[in-house]
């Protein structure tokens, strides 16, 4: 058995108000990936930001490399190996990549930068993890799947031991996914020590050895992963049983509510036709980029239209912009709910409000105060909105919690169709299972649920049709009983052939 | 093989960030120049040529500055109170009998203070830099105004007759002085900028401030140097304007913050930070005063020629914001 690299030991942290940790412990041996699990606000976090040494800690020990590290601060752990790869990328998008792994550690010579030297080193480093960048290009011209591996490439370069990944993948492509595990596992066998945050259980089974549990900002069990069944790491980080990951109710299929008929926008949109039924929810399939939030987007009257009809209710409606398409009965939860389904600095109330300011204004334009707060409690009420108060900003929320908010702001007003594009990205599975319920309670009411998801085994448990896209187009359409990971991925990745097109 | 290094050179210059913008303005200056040119032969005689450079070079120099701002995301609307400032100070120190090079240390070092406190409000503080500099702003004219009790100075006397020669008046090699301050200045700043790491930490800073924050960059020095570059080319412009006029008035470089700001971001400075060369602010600077003293020639009152400054403003900017987002590059 190797000797622990990392080893942290009744750690306890407190902000005002909360203990955010209990004598939590946690070890990572070299050469492993550790999964480090839990729902959000477990704690994770704080404990990586610990071991970074961005946060103190108020006891405990922590050793890294068998050393007891007293006052840990960002710059000393860097020193002694331990690198975050964040979240939020954390790139300046303007400079190249070898400026960005060199960032605050620039070569000179004789007081003037030594590009070509950095050049030359990042090229190297990143031929070693295999990653095919040239080192002079700007990063914001990279796509998000390569600006992540130029930040590993970057933790790499300070001769990182210890790489902490925190929810790596949230952004990434199946295809990009294949290509971070190829290099995760090579780091592996460099006797590099992993910790590895996501809420993707099921990309565990590819690179993880061990995994840790943590809830409510205690330690709840360690064990290797091949010996633990998802259902034990489920229990364990949600503190009871779910019974269902995906549940389902069954309504029958009632008139047809919403029609599109040959709609195009752009190149990522093309000649897209179906149609959504009273009692059924339909998932839109396909992989990143295949067109399917900019179908949304068209439909919502975000983005401008080059051709085709929307029908609702068997009645052709004119959208050219969302307050069209509000007005319509036609409303969409955003993919990436802090830039564009709330504003973070809002409170949730006037969030709740913003859209249904039509409904809560008397006839000179002023809020009703007293509908807007009827409004709000009931939209905190029926979605279960956890907050302290509806006078905090949306932005103080976990994401779980923002992801209701956009919904319910929605839902205060009666629509016949609800979009949802990735609503269950970076929650976790308690959360998850709320939405789901939610979404099944609209089809229950008849309300016509249209949903966007790149998370395949989601698609399969929730809808009861799925349409599968490619590059702009509806490549397929299934029935959720006939549908296959194998069927929907075939639809996925039908490219029109060249010759075809000529 | 002699030819093919010189290809490599232009795609060499072309490949550095930003340069795309530089070259579409200065294609839109030299026919800016050429238009004035029709209309007026003696826009191209020497005379001529020689004032407009030197009408070039105060704006150039505190673009210099304003471009350093806004590489970091920031903006600095007190430079041209600082301008004032200085002219004040070191006229009042002149006209008090200190010889002049003192008087041109002691306004140096005084303005450098202005840019420290706007800096380490920014930086240290975080206040928004566009409320952190109005307030300076002010303060800075205040001092202005209280130096000499209120009033522009007398003349600078005789004493300072090397000091404004070598400000303003002077010539070296053909050119005004005031011109070759800017072009050293220029060289001096672009130096800097592109070549070493404060240059490199300023880019940085203003494409992602965590980001430099999270790899080890003192983001507050960084900021603060930015600052003091500005409030030094504003001491400079200040200085000249001292030189010319040689007396002290309370109110010079009213509005100079806004012509810094229209050098830069004709130049393709971007005012959300991170992105922006000198080379551009000196382009910017040049269209600045093409356009001023074509539009004097042609007879256009500074009333026309404010408004037609401030139209080019808003259309390059605009230019640019279409070109960015009509045409998003391929992400490779």
């Amino acid at each position: 058995m190797q000797d622990y690299i990392v080893e942290i030991k009744d750690v306890d942290k407190s902000f005002p108000g909360v203990q955010a940790l209990d004598k939590v412990s946690f070890q990572l041996r070299a050469g492993e990936v550790m999964a480090l699990l839990g729902e959000n606000g477990a704690g994770k976090s704080t404990l990586m930001k610990i071991l970074s040494g961005v946060y103190s800690r108020d006891s405990g020990t922590v050793k890294i490399f068998g050393k007891e590290y007293k006052d840990l601060n960002p710059r000393l752990a860097q020193e002694i190996g331990v690198a975050i790869i964040h979240q939020e990328l954390n790139m300046c998008s303007h400079l190249t990549v070898a400026e960005n792994i060199f960032l605050g550690r620039e070569k000179l010579r004789g007081g003037v930068l030594h590009n070509r030297s950095m050049n030359k080193e990042a090229k190297k480093i990143l031929d070693d993890l295999n990653i095919d960048i040239d080192p002079a290009t700007i990063v914001g011209d990279l796509a998000v799947s390569k600006q992540q591996m130029v930040e590993i490439a970057k933790a790499l370069s300070t001769n990182a031991r210890i790489l902490i990944m925190d929810e790596p993948t949230s952004a990434l492509t199946s295809k990009e996914i294949d290509d971070l595990f190829v290099i995760i596992r090579k780091l592996k066998e460099n006797g590099r020590g992993i910790v590895y945050i996501s809420h993707r259980l099921e990309e565990l089974q590819y690179i993880v050895d061990r995994v840790t549990i943590m809830r409510d900002g205690k330690y709840i069990t360690t064990a290797d992963f091949n010996k633990i069944t998802m259902e034990e790491i489920i229990s364990n980080m949600v503190g009871r049983e779910i019974k269902e990951k995906f549940p389902k109710v069954t309504c029958e299929q009632g008139k047809k509510i919403l029609e599109v008929r040959n709609l195009n926008a752009g190149r990522m949109v093309r000649d897209v036709n179906f149609a959504l039924y009273e009692g059924e929810i339909v998932g839109i399939a396909g992989l990143m980029g295949a067109g399917r939030t900019e179908t949304t987007r068209a439909i919502f009257g975000v983005d401008e239209k080059e051709s085709g009809e929307i029908y609702l209710d068997g009645h052709e409606v004119t959208i050219h912009s969302p307050a069209d398409a509000i007005k319509a009965g036609i409303v969409l939860a955003p993919e990436d709910r802090k830039k564009d389904g709330l504003c973070v600095k809002l409170s949730v109330r006037e969030n709740i409000a913003l859209p249904n300011l039509d409904i809560l204004c008397d006839k000179f334009g002023v809020v009703d105060k007293k509908k807007e707060k009827t409004m709000t409690e009931k939209t905190v009420d029926e979605l279960k909105i956890k907050l302290p108060s509806p006078e905090v900003n949306a932005g103080a929320l976990s994401g779980g919690n923002q992801q209701k908010v956009v919904v319910g702001k929605w839902l205060a007003r009666q629509s016949r169709v609800v979009i949802f594009d990735e609503p269950t990205r970076g929650i976790d599975v308690a959360a998850k299972v709320e939405i789901y319920n939610l979404m099944n309670a609209l089809k229950k009411q008849g309300i016509g649920v249209l949903f966007v998801s790149s998370e395949m085994p989601e698609v399969m448990g929730i809808s009861d049709r799925i349409l599968v896209m490619c590059d702009g187009r509806i490549t397929g359409e299934l029935n959720t009983k006939e549908a296959t990971q194998d069927k929907i991925l075939t639809y996925a990745t039908k490219f029109e052939s060249k010759r075809a097109e000529a | 093989m002699e030819k093919k290094k010189k290809q490599n050179i232009v795609k060499e210059i072309l490949a550095v960030r930003g340069m795309g913008q530089v070259v579409t303005v200065t294609v839109g200056l030299v026919v800016l120049s050429i238009v004035f040119g029709i209309l007026n032969p003696t826009f191209f005689s020497g005379r001529n040529v020689g004032n407009l450079l030197r009408q070039i070079a105060p704006i150039l120099i505190i673009g210099i500055g304003q471009s350093y701002v806004l590489i970091t995301g920031n903006i600095d609307l007190s430079i041209g109170s600082v301008v004032g400032m200085s002219c004040m100070i070191s006229a009042t120190l002149m006209t008090k009998g200190v010889n002049p090079w003192i008087a041109v240390l002691i306004t140096i070092a005084v303005c450098i203070g202005v840019g420290i406190v706007n800096g380490l409000l920014v930086a240290q503080c975080k206040l928004p830099p566009f409320i952190a500099t109005l307030g300076t702003m002010t303060v800075a004219r205040g001092i202005a105004q209280i130096v000499n009790n209120n009033y522009n100075t007398d003349a600078i006397g005789d004493g300072a007759q090397t000091f404004r020669d070598l400000f303003y008046y002077g010539k070296t090699i053909g050119l005004y002085n005031t011109v070759w301050l800017a072009v050293i200045l220029f060289f001096v700043f672009n130096f800097l900028l592109s070549k070493t790491r404060t240059g490199r930490h300023t880019y940085a800073v203003g494409s992602n401030l965590e980001a430099a924050k999270l790899s080890g960059v003192n983001v507050v020095a960084t900021t603060v140097k930015t600052y003091i570059v500005s409030a030094f080319c504003a001491c400079v412009v200040g200085l000249i304007t001292c030189a010319t006029a040689g007396m002290g008035t309370m109110d010079a470089g009213n509005m100079y913050e806004m012509y810094a700001v229209a050098a830069s971001v004709i130049g393709g400075v971007s005012t959300l930070g991170g992105q922006g060369l000198l080379v551009g602010t000196v382009i910017g600077a040049s269209i600045w005063g093409v356009l001023q003293n074509g539009l004097q020639f042609a007879g256009a009152p500074v009333a026309i020629r404010n408004i037609v400054i401030g139209i080019i403003v808003v259309v390059s900017v605009l230019l640019d914001v279409i070109i960015r987002t009509g045409a998003p590059k391929k992400k490779v």
